[in-house]
């Protein structure tokens, strides 16, 4: 992996600004899908009241996450606006604040010293209702990947703090400030998986984070620290394994066939607030980066439209190019400043129109073969790009192009700035 | 919702950041690599006038040439080739709709012209010699040199990119070309042979043993190394200089752009380690090393006195020293993949050395580089290792 690209990180000053709460917005759209797997419907209807925590979409099927109100009030209107988990149009709630803040309590907090007593199938249980998804960015429902066949051993949970996509810091800041909460998320991720041994990875460059996590996981049981020098890529959880464990995860194979499990911190954080404090997943950490006066942290609810957090943060509005959400190699581009934020939205990055570079030109390719050597999955991007170029689908399957894990490395390194990772997505199934 | 939504925002596929190295940016510092050995080339040949006094006295085809330092002939045959081919690629910008504006590659093209252009009139050149000698110096290099970048510009840069991907090394190719009709006298020193018996210099063969100094078996007139010196040596100097040192510091003849190896070396170092991963090094490192290899292969195949003046001649000729940092690395014409920049290099080096031999055409490793640069789509489709995770 020695070929792994580093990309600059743009962290500096968000990483030391602690956790802000983001007040209630006054009308959130909650978006009825926001996991991958089976869709959910809305279980309320316009004109319903409705309360903190309690569920407004929900589906049968057993891959799937339900959806709560982050806020009490009224059923607005149930319209479609664009969907940034999947870049589309789909279906959203927007309900009125009435600022009564009533809560909906029907999770009752598991105590800690319950936990060694309650059963998986409690938990995990918990984790669905709770509509906990992969909030790293995959977000695939948590309570699915940890519900494992009997047979099925896992020998090592990989807690991933890596974290790698720049400007992004909300799970930095959750491993300096909710440690002792990840511990206890830890533990029950653990217990439902039979008691692996633990790793913690992260990025050396978490200077404040790492001490706080030895010293926050020093006492449990079988676990480890490992904070290395680990590039973007590494982020992702097959590259992570790769580098944490030395194998490689063969295309098509979940990781728990080859014995590991991997959740994101922000998972792990969701995962104890819902077990121990009855919280159902309605906000989240995520990072204002960019062209922004101050890069920060915020905890947001799950609704909140991104115009109020780019008001209340003094952007200037008339002064955007474009707002990207879940990070600047993998995210989505928003089509309107008033999409609002998701389970998955880890980061508001802003560019702004004055501080654009000049743009440059997408031209032929040079035949440089840098896309090749930067392919953490060592694809031939620009074959594949060829390809779907000419239409020719069938051989970018052959080119293996579903094994491409949309990381946007070819893209950022092609120095003919072509949209390598838009074609290779486009030939993906 | 108030009015924000009327916000026009530029939504782009992901990644929505990209690193700094451009195409252009690659340009420019290869220009500005191809700049240096061009500047410290012309310097280094500046005090040298071309042809020498004594050459235009005894030499009776120079008797239409003019005399210049040798260093501003280069300085010419640079700012032509530039001008040609950066004004060709201006002319097709304008007439051709869809042609992309390559300013800074034409000028790097134009430089390579330039700097592959033999210059020079030996020190060892005798008035009976029957290569067309005027043709390494001005004004015949001055209209090659202009016609090398004029074909090279619209038949193998701007035509050959018609289809895509160019095939074959426009500056190789089009000097070959060019050059072509003079294959037997220009390019082949195997009329040195024929020289002898007029009473030019008897080169010793490659296919045969050779020294720095003697004669070995009936190989030719005289050591290899002092036919070496007769050729690259300064010819206004008496001295017949040191073969180590010429090879690697300074020659009078041949390609301008290999006249200092160490030049070459210098600099395209410096050049691969500020572009690390865009150039393609790789194609450079084995080609070098295979070179070495061969030579001292036929060095014991045919018993050399040393391995050294086989080995200093095949690694430091100017033809050899600058294709393989600045020719053999050009990205369309050479494979994609790492592994396949290796098996190009290799072969491209083991083709120079079989080519330089067994052709007697010392400067091989243009036609080698046409050759290997054709088998560049096999190569290519070659698929060296399996993705992540498949066996
Ligand atoms: S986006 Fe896909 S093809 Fe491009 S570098 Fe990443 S894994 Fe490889
Ligand atoms: S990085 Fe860009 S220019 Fe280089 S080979 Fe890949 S597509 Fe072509």
């Amino acid at each position: 992996m020695a070929n792994l690209v580093v990309i600059k990180e743009q962290k500096d000053i968000a990483r030391k600004t602690p956790i802000e709460d983001f007040p209630d917005p006054k009308i959130a759209v909650v978006l009825v899908n926001q996991q991958t797997g089976a869709a959910n419907t809305p279980i309320v209807s316009v004109g319903d009241i409705v309360s903190i925590g309690q569920k407004i979409a929900d589906s049968k099927q057993r891959v799937s996450a339900p959806v709560h109100s982050p806020i009490s009030g009224k059923v607005l209107k149930i319209e479609n606006v664009f969907n940034s988990c999947f870049g589309y149009e789909t279906e959203a709630i927007f309900i009125e604040n009435d600022g009564k803040k009533t809560k909906e309590k029907n999770l009752t907090p598991i105590s800690e010293s319950e936990l060694a007593k309650t059963t998986n199938e409690v938990l995990l249980k918990r984790i669905h209702d709770a509509g906990i998804i992969g909030l790293g960015g995959a977000g695939f429902p948590t309570s699915v990947k940890l519900s494992l066949p009997a047979d099925k051993k896992i020998a090592t949970l990989i807690v991933n703090g890596a974290e790698g996509e720049p400007y992004d810091t909300a799970d930095e800041r959750l491993m300096i400030e909710k440690t002792k909460n990840l511990a206890r998320g830890v533990r029950v991720v653990r217990q439902i998986l039979g008691n692996p041994k633990v790793i913690i990875a992260t990025k050396d460059s978490k200077v404040e984070a790492v001490p706080k996590l030895h010293e926050a996981f020093s006492q449990e049981p079988n676990t480890e620290v490992i904070a290395k020098h680990l590039t973007y890529q590494q982020g992702d959880a097959s590259i992570l394994q790769k580098a944490i464990l030395d194998y490689e995860t063969p295309p098509g194979k979940r990781s728990y066939e080859m014995g590991t499990i991997v959740q994101n911190v922000a998972t792990i954080n969701a995962i104890a607030n819902a077990v121990f404090e009855g919280e159902p997943l309605i906000s989240r950490v995520t990072t204002l980066n960019g062209d922004v006066p101050e890069p920060k942290n915020l905890l947001v609810k799950i609704g909140t439209p991104i115009s109020d957090i780019l008001k209340q943060n003094n952007v200037d509005l008339n002064d955007i190019s474009s707002v990207v959400v879940g990070g600047v190699l993998m995210g989505q581009a928003l089509q309107t400043i008033n999409d609002p934020i998701t389970k998955r939205t880890s980061s508001i990055i802003v560019f702004a129109k004055s501080k654009a570079k000049k743009g440059q030109p997408t031209t032929a390719c040079i035949h440089c073969g840098r896309c090749i050597t930067a392919c953490p999955v060592r694809l031939h991007p620009i074959a594949i790009h060829n390809a779907v170029t000419k239409g020719d689908f069938e051989k970018a399957e052959k080119l293996w192009a579903n094994d491409c894990i949309a990381c946007g490395t070819c893209s950022y390194v092609c120095p003919s700035k072509i949209t390598l990772a838009a074609s290779v997505k486009m030939a993906r199934k | 919702m108030s009015n924000e939504s009327s916000n026009e925002l530029v939504v782009n596929p992901a990644p929505h950041i990209t690193s700094t190295m451009s195409k252009t940016r690659i340009m420019q510092y290869t220009f500005a690599a191809l700049l240096v050995i061009t500047i410290v080339t012309s310097i280094l040949w500046i005090s040298v006038s071309c042809p020498t006094d004594s050459q235009l006295d005894s030499y009776p085809t120079l008797s239409n040439v003019w005399q210049m330092p040798l260093g501003l002939i280069l300085l010419f045959n640079a700012l032509i080739a530039m001008g040609v081919a950066v004004g060709i690629d201006v002319l097709f910008n304008k007439v051709v709709s869809d042609s992309e504006l390559n300013i800074w590659s034409s000028a790097v093209f134009g430089l390579i012209v330039a700097l592959s252009y033999s210059l020079g009139v030996p020190a060892m050149a005798m008035g009976a010699d029957p290569i067309p000698v005027a043709n390494f110096t001005a004004p015949n290099a001055f209209l090659f040199v202009a016609l090398i970048a004029l074909i090279g510009q619209v038949v193998f840069k701007k035509v050959q990119g018609i289809g895509g991907r160019k095939l074959v090394n426009p500056a190789a190719a089009a000097k070959l070309l060019i050059l072509l009709p003079m294959l037997g006298s220009m390019l082949l020193p195997s009329e040195h042979f024929a020289s002898f018996e007029a009473g030019g210099l008897a080169m010793p063969r490659l296919a045969g043993p050779i020294a720095a100094t003697e004669i070995i078996g009936s190989n030719g007139g005289g050591g290899f190394g002092d036919y070496l010196i007769g050729c690259f040596a300064n010819p206004s100097s008496m001295e017949a200089g040191n073969l180590n040192s010429l090879m690697l510091f300074n020659k009078f003849h041949g390609w301008p752009g290999g006249a200092s190896s160490l030049l070459v070396i210098i600099v395209g170092i410096a050049l691969f380690a500020l572009g690390y991963k865009y150039f393609k090094w790789k194609v450079t490192a084995s080609y070098f090393v295979s070179i070495a290899i061969m030579s001292v292969l036929m060095s014991t195949i045919y018993a050399d006195a040393d391995l050294l003046t086989r080995l200093l001649f095949t690694l430091f000729i100017g033809s050899s020293i600058f294709l393989g940092f600045f020719m053999a690395t050009d990205p369309a014409t050479t494979p994609f993949s790492g592994t396949g920049q290796l098996i190009f290099g290799v072969g491209l080096g083991i083709l120079t050395v079989l080519i330089q031999t067994y052709m007697n055409f010392f400067g091989g490793s243009i036609l080698a580089l046409i050759i290997m640069n054709l088998t560049v789509p096999f190569i290519d489709r070659i698929r060296i290792g399996k993705p992540f995770g498949r066996k």
